[in-house]
């Protein structure tokens, strides 16, 4: 009798095969983000895929934009109960964050620029998120819904334009500014999965 | 449906006008006893509700030796607080500032979170360089509230500050949008000064004349002064009204009554009855008359531009703080965009008396920080614990109904059910428990209750260590010893005594009069339920509906305990014998309810 405690973590990157990745040559994948599926997933420049997150291509192929940040245990594609295929399963704008166990479902599903998908918040699949959106920590966003641009999302569903005047250049500075912290912090190993 | 954990409410006995606070001594209750007899305590009844409680949520009185719940309790202030910063605020503050923080604490007016104080001032190149320029000059002015949760900003309603210190103050100056106004002290020092006063008039009189622009505090203000100013003529020139002025008779028609009843229509009567006529309302906004806006289209067609979303909620529109400089509301649209910072609601500490000997039963610590208590008379401490656990009579038998009933499912209806009650005592002496509860339960469905053990004694609750430290005195360890013996020989008796209960071949035996299990300041019983059916309500015919949580199976018990506790001689209601040092008798009861589980609907 073996008294190994075994990790109820299902084991790395061994199920299923690899799907095709197109990687620009300056993001920041960790060793243990797992991507699944057969469709190809594209990663543009920059971004960051924390470790256990995942990419899953099963139900059409994954867009990243540049300096994106997809957090730890963060889903992207996920196929609903009646997911079928579509050409882009998800496709996520430039500066998106999807933070901590947020889910993105598949079909046709578009987060826009700059938008912050927040701590265990889910998108359902085919709902289209504007540009410069905060859907705050478990959000749900119906499968098919629009949310306009500078929506914030908050306390259940509850919906209000964000009057602020962010100034997008500084927004994304400090992103590019994160990225360079979260850089030092994971090791990067792109290699694995080509 | 969902099966539930069986839980234990205790009623208070305030619930009840005849034994209200009155000290429960081994001679008083006699008399009541009968009629609680016939009278079964009724959970279901709506009176029930509101005097139920868990054990964690009673307190008790050692002077009256009683219960005493929320209800029964006199409530006195220690403290008020900030919940937000923590700083204590004295009363006399409160009379004149209000019940809300007056510092810099303020919560979203969307979404109540807090609310952070930025500077809105925006670097010149906040490149990579911006980390230097943080530490050479961090903040500039001007500031903006802001909610990092739903991400309101003040400047959405055109506030900003110019210091991110006294955030109150400058916020009663502001209208929304960025008008100052002058508040009600500044009004009142221009009024002392004359020279500025002329000038603030001028202004003032020239804002009412073209606008409707009064805001409440203004029009308040105005239409007091030009009241008092109505009043001032009658009393000013008529001396012989002087001393009754000082009685504070200063209304024009409570004056001429009385001058009436005096002079009989004299001249001085007649010359205040022209006086009285000549009063006048006010006629323009600088007297405070306001106009009413009578158009509404603006705000209707304001509503249909920002929908349902860009609307206050009623929930909004409750939180928001009284804001004397808000314009009158009538006519005003009621826009998620026009709401303020809500400055935090004070908190208070607060000490609990007992509403009859006056003893404070519980107090918090006078020190905001701490979340300690320097009294605290809980009802855990006097009282004793009862818990539920469902008995599963599993060895030897097949898995019953009990069975199930362990394992969190239903109850089965007219399949008996057996449940294991444990009292836990937290004395120092030793108790003697009795239980009554009626043969059915009350309520339309009768379920039948046994209670297989209604008298016992419950040990007291010695330190745990005594006995282990006593170890090496023989006598301590006999003593232990006999317990353990006695433990097993009465396994051994239901053993040998066969078919008593329900149960076969067990240690322990179902056994009317047997404590089941004992303890070192524990006993466990047994009560046997029979859960009716709710197919046949009790007066026959069709069950009908049913109503919420008439399938719970709810039994009410009466709990009288009693012990020998050392003589404090200060009681009221207590014997002390001529011994002073015997011990006194004591005795304590009341009704509770034993919630068991839900009754399986087929
Ligand atoms: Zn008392
Ligand atoms: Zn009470
Ligand atoms: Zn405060
Ligand atoms: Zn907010």
């Amino acid at each position: 009798m073996s008294s190994k405690r075994l990790s109820i973590l299902p084991p790395v990157s061994s199920s299923g095969p690899k799907p095709p990745v197109h990687f620009s040559s300056s993001i920041t994948i960790a060793d243990s983000a797992l991507l699944t599926g057969t469709h190809q997933v594209t990663v543009l420049s920059e971004s960051v895929i924390h470790p256990r997150a995942r990419l899953d291509s099963s139900a059409g192929r994954l867009n990243l934009g540049r300096r994106c940040i997809v957090h730890e245990r963060a889903h992207l594609g996920l196929v609903p109960t009646n997911g079928r295929f579509t050409e882009a399963a998800v496709t996520l704008g430039d500066y998106v964050a999807v933070e901590v166990g947020a889910v993105v479902e598949a079909g046709n599903t578009v987060v826009g620029e700059g938008s912050t998908v927040g701590v265990g918040a889910r998108v359902g699949a085919g709902a289209v998120v504007g540009k410069h959106c905060t859907l705050t920590p478990h959000t749900e966003i119906a499968a098919g819904a629009v949310v306009p641009d500078f929506t914030i999302v908050f306390s259940n569903g509850m919906r209000r334009t964000d009057r602020r005047g962010v100034a997008v250049e500084l927004k994304n500075k400090a992103v590019a500014r994160q990225i360079d912290v979260l850089r030092r912090m994971i090791p990067s190993n792109p290699a694995k999965f080509v | 449906m969902a099966a539930l954990t069986p839980y234990t409410y205790i009623q208070c006995p305030c619930a009840d006008p005849s034994t209200l606070g009155h000290p429960s001594g081994p001679n008083a209750p006699t008399d009541t006893d009968a009629d609680e007899d016939d009278r079964t305590f009724d959970p279901r009844a709506p009176r029930s509700n509101y005097s139920l409680y868990p054990l964690e949520y009673l307190l008790y009185c050692e002077d009256c030796h009683q219960i005493r719940c929320p209800r029964c309790i006199a409530e006195e202030i220690v403290t008020y607080y900030c919940p937000n910063c923590l700083f204590e605020v004295p009363s006399s503050n409160l009379r004149s500032e209000g019940n809300r923080c007056t510092r810099n604490c303020f919560q979203c007016p969307i979404c109540i979170g807090p609310l952070a104080i930025t500077s809105l001032e925006t670097k010149p190149n906040p490149g990579l360089l911006a980390a230097s320029d943080n530490t050479a000059a961090p903040h500039h002015g001007p500031y903006a509230l802001t909610c990092s949760y739903c991400h309101w900003s003040s400047t959405e309603v055109g506030i900003k500050l110019d210091k991110p210190n006294n955030v109150h103050a400058q916020l009663a100056r502001l209208q929304n949008g960025g008008a100052t106004r002058l508040t009600g002290k500044e009004r009142k020092e221009r009024r002392a000064d004359p020279s500025k006063a002329q000038d603030a008039d001028g202004r003032r009189r020239g804002a009412s004349r073209d606008g409707q622009d009064l805001d409440l505090e203004t029009q308040f203000t105005n239409l007091k002064t030009f009241y008092q100013s109505q009043l001032a003529d009658p009393e000013s020139s008529d001396s012989g009204l002087a001393p009754l002025g000082d009685l504070g008779y200063s209304s024009p028609t409570s004056l001429s009554r009385i001058m009436h009843l005096y002079t009989g229509g004299g001249r001085q009567d007649k010359k205040a009855k022209s006086r009285v006529g000549a009063m006048r309302e006010a006629l323009g906004s600088g007297e405070g008359l306001q106009l009413a806006h009578l158009d509404e289209s603006a705000a209707i067609a304001a509503l249909q531009a920002a929908g349902h979303d860009g609307t206050a909620s009623t929930t909004q529109l409750l939180e928001q703080p009284p804001h004397l400089g808000a314009a009158h509301p009538h006519g005003s649209a009621r826009l998620a965009a026009s709401l303020r910072p809500i400055p935090y609601l004070l908190r208070t500490k607060r000490s609990k008396r007992c509403p009859l000997c006056r003893h404070i039963i519980s107090k918090p610590e006078a020190k905001i920080q701490t979340t300690r208590f320097r009294i605290r008379l809980v009802a855990g401490t006097y009282i004793p614990s009862l818990a539920i656990r469902a008995l599963s009579l599993s060895s030897g038998n097949p898995p019953g109904p009990a069975a199930a009933a362990a394992a969190g499912g239903l109850l089965d209806p007219l399949k008996p059910a057996h449940f294991l009650l444990t009292f836990k005592n937290p004395l120092f002496d030793p108790i003697k428990v009795t239980l009554g509860a009626p043969a059915a339960t009350p309520g339309r469905f009768a379920s039948r209750v046994t209670v297989l053990c209604p008298a016992f004694e419950v040990d007291a609750n010695t330190d745990v260590w005594d006995e282990a430290l006593k170890d090496g005195g023989g006598g301590e360890r006999d003593k232990e010893r006999g317990g353990r013996e006695r433990r097993r020989r009465k396994g051994e008796d239901g053993g040998g005594s066969g078919g008593g209960g329900g149960g076969g071949g067990g240690q322990n035996q179902l056994e009317v009069g047997k404590i089941w299990e004992r303890g070192r300041n524990w006993v466990s019983i047994v009560v046997e339920v029979v859960p009716a059916s709710l197919q046949a309500p009790v007066g026959g015919g069709q069950p009908g509906l049913l109503q919420e949580d008439e399938d719970v199976l709810e039994i009410p018990m009466f709990v009288r305990v009693e012990w020998e506790a050392e003589a404090g001689g200060d009681e009221v209601g207590a014997v002390v014998s001529r011994d002073r040092e015997a011990k006194e008798k004591r005795e304590l009861a009341y009704w509770c309810v034993l919630g068991l589980g839900r009754i399986r609907q087929s």
